[in-house]
């Protein structure tokens, strides 16, 4: 019997043994519904999951089905960023390996390869380090001990040391090999040819210490080897330090050009090393600036006699591209200790007195001394008043008259510029004209004297011409015959009226551009004349090559001429030949009625001197102009 | 250790009467709501067994040996020959304050000698396990917790609970065991079936759940329930309890059962935690197999009880409100199955919970079970 329905008989009989089968049957009955109710809960359970389950799997299908559609994207994304890396690391300019931490090869790009001429058969990943090197040892691309290498190798990723090598391959190749160990174990490795950038280092290196033109030292390297040479310099020895100028180079640069300038720089370059023995040394300090340490000399005269085998050496021509140019320099001496014992010292008393030769006429040299300091200091306060007198009106124009040998008549003035120092008084033109040469100043100066001049001589009677000085500066300055067009508008004088005096220093170098420059202004109407004849070169092919309208007769000669063995036969030679060119003649610094006389009897067209007049301030030559008028003066 | 049975009934009243001068220090006595309300009966007890600690709670069906009644009072008397018991007990105003009043019994409990807690506590207005972690941290975790929370029929209305006093709501009573001479063993089991699905947790704070997998939990369960069950909630949420568990240890489950429910925020209390972001699933009852669990708590108890089979042994059994009304009048399937592994002569007495208190099968850990029948074994051996 179901031990339930035992239950419920026992449930429904009383104490007497009686069965209440109401009560029995009621039990009975409810246990029925309670079956019934239980099937109907688990079956209604039973579906309501299946729908759930089936609810589930199809959301599992759907996400199944996205996933793996987004699984392919994403590979298709890994397939496609693997590609790129692939070409990434075989279009790297260095050789890569990556090994995991057992040493095997997990990434080897092409240019390693190449590198090292490598089988690809062989070095592929799952290749082993030692094995890899074994291959390369055997290829002849490794040539240390394979064992020794790699047990390095391996104790510096042991102990996550990062290390940098460079090796010499076998064809002359540097190779810097880095090693740098992984976070989880191996490491990568890079080649990199650093060939070309060690060449371009050292090239860099040597850039910073030689001159590019010469590849003599520069001035740093020069700086460097200096101190060396000084601080080695034992009691009782001596070195001496050359500064070299190059004369007149600038003007070789402007005329010929920078490349002919070039090729003389280096010319002289190889000429100064010959001049100098094997301890010495030479160097470009930069633009024509040369120097030399001429090291334990004995005595003074060693470094004399070095500027004279330089001399010698460098002014005979060179062929310039062709051009055969003659060069010259200027030299300043200083000895090391007696001149000065520190770098800085030696090399500012080697410059004075290189300035010193250059302010000695050039071409010439010149040994250090206590007082030439002194003298630039001076020089250099002179131009800063020159400034400031140019500034503040303090320069004055006066005026030389110029008569007529035939008819003593005044003919022309040559206008001169002075100075009056509030100090010093009168500054002879002698003295501040070379500096503002030098400085450049003459060019301002220069129009200054032209347009107060040509002001000045529209005052004085029509037929009085202007004579003005034209230093060779201000012919560089290529603004010239504008300049001159400028001053006679400006004033109204007639071109002919105007007369420029310039020195043949205008036409030593560069007479083709100066020749032009002529040219033009004789094609402006003004007349030029030749200053200052008999002096310097004093060629006769430049009478040849322009037609002057006049030639001044140096001072010197005027001087001289009354003497026994006097300078008579040079005026006349002089007077004849402008005279058969057509030219007129004046004569400079007549200070005596025998000199007028004798120039007259040689034909001499004018004369200009104290016998007449010295040089007066502008009132004073217009009151002497309009009394002298229309009679003869002297 | 010497224990015996008596019952009440409104026909017989106490039987057997009380015929020997009174050595009895202990007392358990279950039954329905209705017939302990009024006091009398804690009267009548306290009459009987003046030097007793008398502790007892209103249920949802008495366990007497093989028999479920709800028309009877169960209680057992027991004497012990050395073991000292101490009762505590502690009203509790709502179920925040579960934990501290956990900690609170649990260290007037607290002794050297201490070898085991029995504790019952209102079944509706206490979060279980906040209680039973209340009382671990107090105690300490080596020592068994065991007992149950009160039950009120399927009517969910009132629990009561009393210790050394006439029963009343929001009470927690906890009964410590003293001494080396008493043994206790315990057992715990469910026997439900997993089914459907596993669900997330999506929104709940502490015992109360809104949702599962982002859906309301109540329209789940009306929803599995079918209309007719549905108008019995909260009682029929029982057919249904939920197993959860933390994913990251899926082996230390936990079965909830349902204690409320809230047609308005469509939420569920449940007699203990349901933490958010645990995984759930449903459960069902299937009788034969929900009777082997009850034999396994039973053979848990029997086997971890350390005592010989000549000693005296008594058993309380505390079952699980959802197993009887899933069980209905098969319920005998489970006390007796329980009855066959603990031995006839074995006196049980307990009571149809709203929830049970051991430690857990597996970790060991004291905690508070649901769906389950546990069985705590008391045995006293000679010193």
């Amino acid at each position: 019997m179901h031990r339930l329905i035992a239950r419920q008989i026992a449930k429904a009989t009383d104490a007497t043994g009686a069965v209440d089968m109401a009560e029995l049957a009621t039990l009975v009955a409810s246990a029925y519904e309670e079956f019934d109710r239980d099937r109907r809960r688990t079956d209604r359970s039973m579906s309501l999951m299946i729908e759930e389950i089936d609810a589930i799997n199809c959301n599992l299908e759907r996400l199944v089905a996205k996933r793996t559609s987004e699984l392919r994207v994403i590979e298709a994304d890994l397939r496609a960023q693997n590609m790129r890396f692939d070409i990434a690391i075989n279009n790297m300019v260095q050789g890569l390996l990556l090994y995991d931490s057992l040493g095997r090869l997990i990434v080897c790009n092409q240019r390693y390869i190449e590198m090292y001429g490598l089988s690809p058969d062989v070095v592929k990943p799952g290749l082993g380090f030692r094995d890899l090197i074994l291959h390369r040892k055997e290829t002849g691309s490794f040539k240390g001990d394979v064992d020794v290498f790699c047990s390095s190798v391996w104790r510096s990723v042991a102990m996550g040391k990062v290390t940098h090598n460079v090796v010499e391959t076998n064809d002359g190749r540097s190779i810097q090999i880095v090693n740098k160990p992984l976070l989880k174990g191996g490491w990568v490795t890079t080649h990199e040819d650093i060939t070309e950038r060690r060449r371009a280092e050292e090239r860099i290196t040597h850039l910073a210490h030689y001159d590019a033109l010469t590849d003599l030292p520069n001035r740093a390297l020069f700086h460097d080897q200096l101190k060396r040479e000084l601080a080695r310099i034992e009691p009782g020895e001596q070195l001496a330090v050359l500064y070299i100028d190059i004369d007149e180079f600038k003007s070789v640069n402007d005329t010929l050009g920078h490349m002919i300038g070039d090729e003389l720089l280096k010319s002289v370059a190889v000429s100064l090393g010959r001049c100098i023995g094997g301890a010495d040394f030479v160097a470009r300090l930069g633009g024509d600036e040369f120097a030399i340490v001429q090291t334990t000399i004995k005595a003074p005269a060693d470094a004399s006699d070095l500027a004279t085998r330089i001399f010698d050496s460098i002014r005979a021509p060179y062929d310039c591209h062709g051009h055969q140019v003659t060069t010259d320099a200027s030299i300043g001496i200083a000895l090391a200790p007696q001149h000065g014992a520190d770098i800085d010292q030696i090399l500012k008393n080697a410059d004075l007195a290189m300035y010193a030769a250059k302010s000695a006429g050039r071409r010439t040299y010149r040994f250090f001394e206590p007082d030439m300091d002194a003298q630039v200091k001076a020089r250099r306060i002179l131009e800063m008043n020159l400034r400031q007198a140019m500034s503040d009106g303090a320069l004055e124009v006066y005026y030389q008259p110029c008569v007529s040998l035939t008819d003593n008549k005044i003919t022309s003035c040559e206008a001169l510029v002075r100075w009056r120092h509030p100090e010093r008084g009168m500054i002879p033109p002698s003295e501040f004209i070379p500096i503002a040469e030098e400085t450049g100043l003459i060019n301002q100066l220069g129009e200054w004297v032209l347009t107060t001049a040509c002001a000045e001589a529209m005052t004085w009677p029509d037929d009085i011409k202007l004579a003005v000085n034209v230093s060779p500066v201000q012919f560089k300055s290529g603004t010239l015959a504008l300049k001159i067009v400028a001053a006679l508008s400006a004033s109204g004088l007639p071109a002919d009226r105007l007369e420029l005096e310039i020195t043949e220093a205008v036409l030593i170098r560069d007479d083709d551009a100066a020749l032009t420059i002529l040219h033009q202004l004789r094609a402006i109407g003004v007349r030029i004349a030749l200053d200052d004849f008999g002096t310097g070169y004093s060629s006769l092919s430049y009478l040849q090559r322009f037609p002057f309208d006049k030639i001044k007769i140096d001072r010197c000669f005027v001087a001289d001429i009354a003497g026994p063995d006097g300078s008579s036969c040079i005026v006349q030679a002089v007077v004849n030949i402008a005279a058969a060119r057509h030219m007129m003649t004046t004569a400079e610094g007549v200070e005596t009625q025998q000199q007028q006389e004798l120039l007259r009897a040689l034909g001499c067209t004018e004369m200009q001197g104290y016998l007449f007049s010295p040089p007066v301030p502008a009132a004073d030559i217009k009151r002497l102009l309009l009394s002298s008028r229309d009679r003869a003066v002297a | 250790m010497h224990s015996r049975q008596i019952t009440w009934n409104a026909r017989a009243g106490w039987t057997p009467v009380k015929a020997e001068p009174d050595d009895v220090s202990l007392v358990f006595y279950f039954g329905a709501r209705e017939m302990l309300a009024c006091g009398t009966r804690y009267g009548e007890l306290r009459n009987m067994f003046p030097m007793a600690h008398i502790l007892g709670c209103s249920t949802g069906g008495q366990i007497n040996n093989a028999d479920v009644s709800d028309d009877e009072i169960v209680a057992a008397a027991i004497r012990f020959d050395s073991t000292q018991v101490r009762l505590v007990h502690q009203d509790i105003a709502d179920a925040q304050q579960s934990r501290s009043c956990g900690e609170t019994i649990g260290r007037a409990l607290s002794r050297e000698d201490l070898a085991g807690v029995f504790v019952l506590s209102d079944g509706l207005n206490v979060n279980g396990s906040e209680l039973v972690s209340g009382l671990v941290a107090a105690i300490g975790p080596g020592i068994p917790i065991t007992g149950g929370l009160a039950g009120d029929g399927a009517s969910f209305a009132d629990t009561l609970v009393g210790g050394d006093c006439v029963p009343r709501a929001r009470m927690v009573v906890g009964i410590g065991f003293y001494g080396s001479a008493i043994r206790i063993g315990h057992g715990s089991a469910g026997g439900w079936d997993l089914f459907g699905p596993r669900r997330q947790v999506t929104r709940s704070s502490g015992n109360v759940l809104f949702e599962l997998d982002g859906k309301p939990a109540l329209d789940l369960y009306e929803h599995y329930l079918g209309p007719e069950d549905s108008k019995g909630l909260p009682g029929s949420a029982l057919l249904f309890p939920i197993q959860v568990y933390d994913a990251r240890e899926p082996d230390f489950s936990v079965v909830r059962t349902v204690l409320a429910v809230d047609h308005e925020s469509r939420s569920m209390t449940f007699a203990g935690d349901v933490p958010q972001g645990w995984t759930a699933q449903l459960m069902r009852g299937n009788l034969d197999r929900l009777a082997e669990g009850a034999a396994d708590a039973a053979r848990q108890a029997r086997t971890g009880l350390d005592a010989s089979e000549a000693d005296h042994q008594f058993s309380i059994l505390v079952s699980c409100i959802g197993r009887r009304l899933l069980m209905g009048q098969r319920v005998s399937d489970e006390t007796e199955a329980a009855g066959v592994e603990l031995g006839s002569d074995t006196l049980r007495v307990g009571f149809y919970s709203y929830g049970e208190i051991s430690p857990h099968a597996k970790s060991g850990i004291c905690g508070l079970h649901n769906q389950t029948m546990t069985v705590t074994s008391f045995a006293e051996v000679g010193a």
